[in-house]
């Protein structure tokens, strides 16, 4: 699992890939929180390559979302599989957090 | 054709791949698609990962997970002998419609495996806790 990240305009896109697991979720938290530092309005987390998280991973997604919330930045997820869409639908995190197709779509609603 | 394979599983984080090994090398025998693979391994490592965290005060101790697969269904036993644990009632229930500010994750986990299993048993039987989960396939 990596977390990477880049500038799209106003918006830092994170891409992270392969497993987030109680085992790594802690390194994924880390990642997250070096992004959220230097966000400036609005961040993507982009799970295209992403093939499993557990609740240890949304745990890290939840708190992503609320401290992105109270620093008053925007927050969007885009890309899940199937399989990681079914979680985040199971666990109402659809309702937190707004979740896109693709990232162009998510740039477009996040710097439009 | 239907196949058993018992792991014996210590209470430490750096288990979770190898479950996770377990789960994929049964699947690919076993011909599951992809997204049953997912669904276990998820159910698996929730389950697993309360027992490390929970079921025991201090100290390295061993579980044993039992899989039984079967063409049209797989059933999974966890057996451990933690304190007295039943998920189907002893679990903090989750608010999955709560506003951001509010949603906490405890319960979460337990959740997840209750609705993505298609039955869940738990009995407390000699000092031991076993749970019992199927999920049928290609459904």
């Amino acid at each position: 699992m990596q977390t990477e990240w880049e500038w799209k305009d106003e918006a830092i896109v994170a891409r992270v890939d392969g497993r987030v697991d109680g085992a790594n979720a802690r390194e994924f938290q880390q990642g997250l929180a070096a992004v959220i530092k230097a966000s400036a309005g609005a961040v993507l987390l982009d799970m295209e390559k992403l093939s499993y998280i557990s609740s240890a991973g949304l745990r890290v997604v939840l708190l992503a979302a609320k401290e992105l919330r109270t620093q008053g930045s925007k927050f969007a997820i885009c890309s899940l599989s199937a399989s990681i869409l079914e979680v985040f639908k199971i666990s109402g995190f659809d309702q937190i957090v707004q979740i896109y197709g693709s990232q162009d779509e998510a740039l477009a609603a996040l710097n439009g | 054709m239907s196949e058993t394979l018992a792991l014996t599983v210590e209470t430490k984080p750096e288990e979770l791949s190898r479950i996770a090994e377990a789960v994929e090398d049964l699947g690919s025998r076993m011909d599951w698609p992809p997204a049953v693979v997912f669904r276990v391994n998820l159910v698996l490592e929730e389950v697993s990962i309360n027992i490390m965290n929970y079921a025991y005060d201090d100290g390295l101790h061993e579980f044993e997970i039992t899989f039984t697969a079967e063409p049209d269904a797989l059933t999974i036993e966890v057996v451990d002998d933690g304190r007295p644990f039943d998920p189907l009632s002893d679990a903090l229930q989750p608010d999955v419609d709560a506003a951001i500010e509010d949603r906490s994750i405890g319960g979460l986990g337990i959740h997840l495996v209750k609705t993505m299993v298609d039955e869940l048993s738990y009995r407390r039987e000699r000092g031991k806790n076993r749970l019992t989960l199927v999920s049928r396939i290609g459904e």
